[in-house]
């Protein structure tokens, strides 16, 4: 028996949704760092190579709040790295466990978000790389657009399925 | 309409995004207040017919307390500023 349990992705048992002009996948179970610092996001995402993290993307999350995320899965020295490069500024929270991407594509994509969500997204409001923490029916989420017609939703872990099964039957109707 | 708020962070939300506090105006009494002063504080309530500011928690968006100024009868929203950044004389 191992020492310890193993991980299991949240939605390991969820498979890709592809329907009439909307996908829904879920999406790897990599890092997902919350910083927290009276800074702006531009000087954040500078930092970023620096820490070693080039290829993750910054989203706002509120007032002088963001979360740093990619597919590439980090140890603990390389979350270090950009807590101590924030050090004096800010404050940097793993939360790699705690929450989950899915992403919802095509073109039907924007209309079955806002079946849930009261964010305009209209692309002139919320252009590629704008961020929202907002509700999503009852759940929490926050809501990222990464490209004219795909949007990504980041959710607790325990509300990770319910989720994607509310998005599967939306997909579906 | 006070159905709709508009987030200095987040941008335009419905209410059910927020949690509501109640009165913004109200000063918490001393430690060593009167019994009657904190009897006041804490029970007694006005019902404003008009203007009235309120603190309004953006719990399922950026989590800021906000200080909304709305009329009770119109439902029309006046000012909304981050609670914080008010108190710390900034317009939010
Ligand atoms: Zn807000």
């Amino acid at each position: 028996m191992p020492e310890r349990p193993e991980h299991k992705p949240a939605l390991a048992d969820k498979a890709t949704v592809e329907g009439s002009g909307i996908r829904l996948e879920p999406l790897p179970e990599g890092h997902l760092l919350h910083v927290i610092g009276a800074f702006d996001g531009d000087s954040l995402a500078n930092a970023l190579p620096t820490a070693g993290l080039a290829t993750s993307t910054v989203r706002a999350a509120g007032y002088q709040q963001w979360y740093i995320t990619g597919e590439e899965s980090l140890p603990p020295s390389r979350i270090a790295l950009l807590a101590d490069h924030l050090k004096g500024r800010g404050f940097v929270s793993d939360q790699s466990h705690g929450r989950i991407r899915i992403a919802l594509s095509g073109p039907r994509a924007a209309d079955l978000l806002a079946q849930g969500t009261a964010v305009d997204l209209d692309a002139a409001a919320f252009p590629i790389g704008q961020s929202a923490v907002t509700l999503f029916g009852h759940v929490s989420v926050q809501l990222t657009r990464t490209q004219a017609a795909r949007f990504e939703l980041t959710v607790l872990r325990s509300f990770a399925e319910d989720l994607y099964e509310m998005l599967e039957h939306a997909a579906a109707t | 309409m006070a159905s709709l708020i508009s987030c200095p962070h987040c941008g335009v939300r419905p209410k059910e995004e927020f949690t509501i506090r109640g009165d913004a105006s109200l000063a918490r009494p001393t430690g060593d207040a009167d019994a009657g002063v904190w009897y006041d504080y804490v029970y007694l309530r006005d019902n404003p017919k008009g203007r009235h500011k309120e603190y309004w928690h953006h719990s399922s968006g950026c989590r800021r307390w906000l200080i909304v100024e709305r009329d009770t009868v119109s439902h029309a929203v006046h000012t909304v500023s981050d609670a914080a950044l008010a108190k710390l004389g900034g317009a939010a």
